[in-house]
């Protein structure tokens, strides 16, 4: 199973949505985790990750930055 | 009126083409022309009055109110005088309410073009006023629907998200807002954008 991190904090959308998007085409199933800081661009990655077919399968919330687990 | 609310409308204001009597203050008024305009109470009631008049093959167009109108919402529609009548039983029939028809003062200003276009390589984004829409080119798939502050801001990204940009349903049609209006012109902007 393969496992990958997109660090898109400080990053505005459509750029969070863009490297989550060009990493999921590239690993097709398997397991990724998103970083993102802000809650629009937390809401745009899972629309963007689930029209894909991907889920999430956790998210890790802190002050600053919001970790998704996402899984297909 | 909410900080957000004040941004977009300083946007949409932008796109539209209308400024504040500030801006121009010794700009003279002129006569009247032949076209009028219909001023509503909400901006919902001017994106279905627009959708519907256009449907019927209607020459109107939405612009922003002239600086002496202070009433009514953000946004006008811009029609030929002679077509009075048509317009008020085609909007009658659809129950929408305006507030008046007014004959227009030719002074009131062009609609003028605000769009960004960014090429993201496999993605194209176009922002208009305060909203963005991106989509994936080789696809025409929409991957992206962000900006605004309005409520349903949410929904009309839930609705387009993953859809084909030439076959999913036009924003207008499903969104009420100031916000739902931008995105409305930025999806008309990536289509007139999109490379043939």
């Amino acid at each position: 199973m393969t496992e990958s991190i997109v660090d898109a904090r400080g990053l505005s959308c459509p750029q969070p949505v863009l490297l989550s998007l060009s990493l999921i085409k590239k690993q097709k199933t398997g397991e990724l985790t998103v970083i993102v800081d802000s809650q629009v661009s937390k809401e745009n990655v899972l629309r963007a990750a689930q029209s894909e077919g991907w889920n999430l399968s956790k998210a890790e919330e802190s002050r600053t930055e919001c970790r998704l687990f996402l899984k297909k | 009126m909410p900080p957000i609310f004040k941004k977009i409308v300083f946007f949409i204001k932008k796109t539209l083409g209308i400024k504040d009597p500030e801006d121009n203050p010794q700009k003279p008024m002129s006569g009247l022309s032949s076209r009028g305009i219909i001023i509503f109470e909400h901006t919902s009631d001017v994106i279905r009055s627009e959708t519907l008049l256009k449907a019927a093959g209607l020459d109107v167009r939405v612009k922003g109110p002239p600086p002496e109108i202070r009433t009514g919402c953000d946004l006008v529609i811009e029609f030929p005088l002679i077509l009075e009548l048509e317009i008020r039983e085609i909007l009658g029939r659809n129950r929408i309410k305006l507030m008046k028809i007014a004959p227009m003062q030719d002074h009131l200003l062009e609609p003028v073009s605000l769009f960004q276009v960014k090429d993201f390589g496999d993605y194209l984004m176009v922002r208009a006023a305060n909203m963005k829409i991106t989509v994936e080119k080789s696809t025409r798939w929409i991957v992206n629907v962000s900006g605004g502050g309005c409520p349903d801001v949410p929904y009309l990204s839930e609705q387009l998200i993953g859809k084909n940009l030439l076959e999913t349903s036009e924003p207008r049609a499903m969104g009420h807002t100031l916000c739902g209006y931008a995105l409305q012109l930025a999806y008309e902007e990536m289509k007139r954008q999109w490379p043939s």
